[in-house]
């Protein structure tokens, strides 16, 4: 109670008042061990660059009879948790004119639905993505709004793609068509992010954490100061200077509210740092994923297992020497394509790892995966052609029990991307009518 | 787009064209027959071949509203790129009449009357800067900004403004660093007297906090603006803290601030106007050093001296003699020259056993040096193209097959009598632009192309595709050979290709050889404007011959990275005039320097009145 009454007069004696929302917040242990609420949805977007092999990929048989491909065998464990959808398009990765550049366009286009605007630098904009819409309508129920991960952070030199800025090719996540979200590379910043001591209500750990409200404060009257003096391409990033800092209050003010926060979910230890090899930089970065998932410390992630157009070799885990993006322009030669499908599989290797560790955490009556809608996919079809048409995407999980999966599902050719988004937005309780280049919602997911 | 607008605000002249008596041709009733004779078979409405519609546009009004697609239409027929190879060519007589044209219609820009100095977007302090200023401001040298997300590339910088996103992400960042760095200084006493030269409990905080703002916002800071710093001390106190604490609250509040995080420019009244002395100040230290401006630039700020042209001369030398000048090579050299991907370049082991973490190590450490010593000593930049000497210790020189140096310590060792010389044979640029299991022509002659020459290729049409390997027969050159007869690729790689070529004695991690496994290297070539070399040195010959482009592509560069905005077309006057008068002083690296700072776009900017 003095801690409180404390709290009122730090602020009080700032001289500013704090519209700080006192949110609802929705414990799920406390409301799991109630009984009386299901287990609240997560949803996920993994992101593999390059395109697919996609003879190895597409099942031959439509409906729940369908057959694993060679590239897609390492999910047999999970068939039935998994929805193969063919005839996806990502139109808005086609160049419309602004001609080459597939790969920045596919990973700019594949959450947003939008076209980015081809420029190297100056007024970047794609649009809002899936994620991030979720995030801004349903993100305030959980300390992170929502979590963005990936192996590679933004690329460190010269023009990314054909004259598109490096931030197309390295985010999947747009907070507005003009900000790009960063990702956490480092599994163990992630972990200390996440499960950064919070809650424990001593009195010199809540006077801290409203001093620090206060510094959030002043700083905030600071950039509305300044952001009214500036112009245009200025006041942007302001704003995206505020939204940081209005977003950090509000995980404050959770905080504050989550006093039965439980630690790590199975006492699970911070990883040491960046794994060179990366099987286990992707199987530990999926490992901070389930955690936040479990924990509930957002319901929301994207997960970028590399950036669009990277090159990287795959040696030291699969003997590939040659670069992935250079090897995906095939010229339909077979060793090279052999190679490819090799990396497609050896990703969906990892995939299968981070499915077994969904389905390893029991929740309500059945496991967390039963809550996830985890899709898995790239904004490239054939990486040798840049088609963005019949893309290469899965659904995984039963989305609390609206998602009937253990099938491939044909959509009609063209079907754009966006309406799958739709979709899920839609089961997450994030009502809108369209987005992107949506045209409704897909039909057929509920089976 | 603002760039175009404004173009045709100005009535234009620029190369003066040999016949100026005749009538300009016009694009409606001159170009577009043309257009349609040539072009319009692929690019007009009807799935327009690399997206590129010429259709559109029909007179030189519509033109010059879309300058940035008629200058590669120009550029693609100059270049005799397009019509592509197998179409029908424009006659000598329609191409002269396209040239005068282009000069007058596409190509003008007016280096007359009433200059843009361009307006830069603020800047949010990158990685490099943020590390750097917090050296210089607080004195801790921990690198914090080490785990901040990395910063976006534009225009090849990660210093760009408009490019330089902050998400939520780094906002946590800058919060938890800013607690790190004061308590880190705090306990550290010489430190700490840094941050409070006088005592708080005897009315000293006032001054202790304006100090530091003051050094922390680049700027006069108002009252107002510390009595806002002073609440958050007494809020401590109201809380029974001591002054301490709410000593360390204001000054972490301070590098939170976004007037410390980002570099703010006010916008001059009118259409353009000089910056501020201390927005000059702070211009010229990020540019140089990649930090804050130290006491003698305040200094010279304040008394609103920095403008004068002996006291601009002296700072500019002053700066790059001093240590914190190595920014410049860490940052733009590197970026420049395409090194930071060196760090994720890894050849294959079994065909290079040789290469690993020391080596790469050295690579970046000798052009670093070779940069620096070009810097220090006032070197002519055209040492970058082709310098007898270079930097190396015992392992890089024996991977340069040069004898006689012992030790892992750098050293300056001539290269007479060797095939090397300037950036070009550094093993850093060989090999990344290189495969991690072979050398490629293209990547080397795009690079050079690109970072060189300044005339970057367009990219290649999306079902190019790579060599095949299995197909093809012979050297990696003779496949190449062959693979170019396809015409949609022929005219690039015409360009490319043989610039690479001449570099072909070099491995890709940079060793000379004379055989690729059973075949002798052929490090001969014939570019597309007829010069011809064999081997390193004579292609090293021939771009020294296009001295003027190298010039001004660097000049280019490196106002892109001192400005932090991509260059525009208005621009090009001004990088003419820097690259010319470089010229005129040996092109000693200073002279480029002083050329860029004493620029309009670096010393003024556009207001709101100037809106293009």
């Amino acid at each position: 109670m003095s801690e409180r009454l404390s709290r009122r007069t730090v602020l009080h004696g700032l001289g500013v008042s704090l519209a700080l929302p006192l949110l609802d917040a929705m414990l799920p242990q406390s409301v799991l061990a109630a009984g009386t609420v299901r287990p609240p949805k997560r949803l996920a977007f993994l992101y593999v660059p390059n395109g697919v092999h996609m003879p190895d990929w597409r099942p031959a048989k439509v409906g729940s009879d369908f057959d694993l491909p060679a590239t897609l065998v390492p999910l047999a464990p999970y068939r039935d948790q998994l929805l193969v959808l063919t005839g996806l398009t990502a139109d808005k990765a086609r160049p419309h004119g602004d001609g080459p550049g597939d790969h920045a366009r596919a990973m700019a286009a594949y959450l947003t639905g939008a076209q980015p605007r081809k420029t190297a630098g100056a007024n970047i904009k794609a649009g809002i993505s899936a994620d991030q819409l979720a995030a801004g309508k349903v993100g305030k129920a959980t300390k992170f709004a929502s979590l963005e991960i990936g192996c590679e952070g933004g690329r460190q030199a010269g023009n990314c793609d054909s004259g598109y800025s490096c931030a197309y090719s390295s985010t999947l996540s747009w907070r507005t068509e003009s900000s790009p979200v960063a990702k956490e590379t480092n599994p163990r910043l992630v972990f200390e992010r996440l499960f950064a001591v919070g809650g424990k209500s001593s009195a010199a750990d809540f006077k801290k954490a409203a001093y620090k409200r206060s510094l959030l404060d002043f700083v905030a009257e600071d950039a509305r100061g300044l952001k009214r003096r500036l112009g245009g391409a200025d006041q942007r990033k302001l704003d995206e200077y505020l939204s940081g800092v209005r977003e950090i209050e509000q995980r404050l003010a959770r905080v504050e509210k989550a006093s039965d926060y439980k630690g790590v979910p199975g006492g699970y230890k911070a990883p040491s740092g960046l794994p060179r090899d990366m099987g286990e930089h992707l199987r530990l970065l999926g490992d901070m994923m389930v955690l936040a998932f479990q924990a509930d410390l957002t319901r929301i992630c994207t997960f970028a297992f590399a950036n669009e157009g990277s090159n990287r070799p795959y040696r030291n885990e699969i003997g590939i020497s040659e670069g992935h993006h250079d090897l995906s322009h095939h010229g339909r030669k077979k060793d090279k394509m052999a190679k490819i499908q090799k990396i497609n599989r050896f990703h969906i290797e990892q995939l299968a790892y981070i499915l077994g560790r969904l389905k390893g955490v029991k929740e309500g009556d059945g496991t967390l995966l039963d809550s996830c809608m985890l899709s898995y996919g790239s904004g490239n079809s054939d990486g040798n052609r840049h088609n963005h048409d019949d893309l290469p995407v899965l659904l995984i999980g039963k989305g609390g029990g609206t998602i009937r999966p253990g099938r491939h599902l044909k959509l009609p050719r063209e079907t754009p991307l966006n309406n799958l988004w739709l979709s899920l937005l839609d089961r997450m309780g994030v009502k809108v009518d369209r987005f992107g280049d949506s045209t409704g919602q897909l039909t057929g997911l509920e089976g | 787009m603002r760039t175009l607008a404004l173009l045709a605000l100005f009535v234009l002249a620029a190369s003066p064209s040999p016949r100026a008596d005749a009538a300009p041709p016009s694009y409606a009733r001159d170009v577009a027959p043309l257009i349609g004779k040539y072009c319009l078979r692929c690019h007009s409405a009807v799935k327009p071949r690399g997206g590129v519609r010429l259709d559109r546009d029909r007179d030189d009004d519509a033109v010059r509203k879309a300058l940035r697609l008629w200058e590669k239409v120009g550029d693609n027929l100059r270049s005799g790129d397009m019509p592509p190879a197998g179409a029908k060519k424009p006659t000598p007589a329609e191409m002269e009449l396209l040239d005068r044209w282009l000069d007058a219609v596409v190509y003008k820009v007016d280096c007359r009357g009433e200059r843009d100095p361009g307006r830069v977007t603020v800047r949010r302090l990158n990685r490099a800067e943020y590390n750097n200023t917090i050296r210089d401001l607080v004195g801790v040298d921990f690198r914090p900004a080490r785990d901040f997300p990395a910063d976006d590339v534009g225009y090849g910088f990660d210093n760009i403004g408009d490019v330089l996103s902050l998400p939520p992400l780094l906002m946590e960042k800058y919060l938890a660093a800013a607690d790190k760095i004061i308590d880190e200084a705090w306990k550290r006493p010489e430190l700490r007297k840094r941050l409070m030269p006088r005592s708080p409990r005897q009315g000293g905080m006032l001054y202790n906090l304006r100090q530091f703002a003051t050094r922390a916002y680049r700027r006069p800071v108002g009252d107002e603006e510390v009595k806002r710093l002073l609440r958050l001390v007494r809020l401590a106190l109201e809380q029974g803290d001591g002054p301490e604490v709410g000593a360390k609250l204001a000054f972490q509040a301070v590098l939170v601030s976004p007037h410390f995080l980002f570099r703010v420019e006010r916008d001059p009244p009118g259409k353009v106007g000089a910056i501020s002395q201390w927005e000059l100040a702070s211009r010229l230290s990020y540019f140089l050093w990649s930090s804050m401006p130290d006491a003698d630039l305040f200094r010279l700020a304040r008394e609103g001296k920095l403008r004068e042209p002996d006291v601009l001369q002296e700072q500019v030398k002053r700066m790059l003699a001093n240590p914190k000048a190595q920014a410049l090579g860490e940052n733009f050299a590197r970026q420049w020259l395409n090194l930071r991907t060196l760090r994720s370049f890894s050849p294959d082991p079994k065909r290079f056993p040789g290469f690993g973490a020391e080596l790469r190590q050295d690579m970046l450490r000798e052009t670093q040096m070779f940069f620096m010593h070009i810097v220090r000593q006032d070197r002519s930049v055209l040492d970058f193209l082709d310098a007898d000497y270079t930097f190396v210790n015992e392992r890089l020189a024996r991977h340069y097959g040069l004898k006689d140096v012992k030790g892992p310590s750098f050293r300056k060792v001539s290269l007479q009598g060797t095939p090397r010389g300037g950036v070009l044979t550094h093993a850093s640029v060989l090999a990344v632009t290189s495969n991690p299991t072979r050398t490629s022509p293209v990547k080397r002659g795009k690079w050079i192309l690109e970072n060189i020459l300044g005339t970057p290729p367009p990219p290649p049409a999306p079902d190019a595709g790579e060599l095949k390997e299995g197909e093809l027969k012979g050297t990696l050159r003779q496949q190449m050979e062959q693979h170019r007869k396809n015409p949609s690729c022929a005219n690039c790689h015409a360009r490319m290709d043989p610039l690479g070529f001449g570099f072909e004695n070099f491995d890709a991690v940079g060793r000379w050889r004379t055989h690729d496994g059973k075949y002798p290297i052929d490090a001969a070539g014939v570019l597309p404007d007829g010069s011809k070399f064999n081997g390193p040195r004579e292609l090293r010959q021939v771009l020294l011959g296009k001295k003027e482009q190298f010039v001004r592509c660097l000049a280019e560069k490196l106002l892109t990275y001192a400005l932090g905005r991509g260059t525009e077309r208005g621009d090009r006057c001004f990088i003419e005039e820097i690259a010319k008068n470089t010229a005129k002083k040996e092109h000693r690296f200073t002279a480029l320097v002083l050329e860029i700072v004493k620029s309009d776009p670096f010393q003024k900017r556009r207001g709101k009145g100037g809106k293009k």
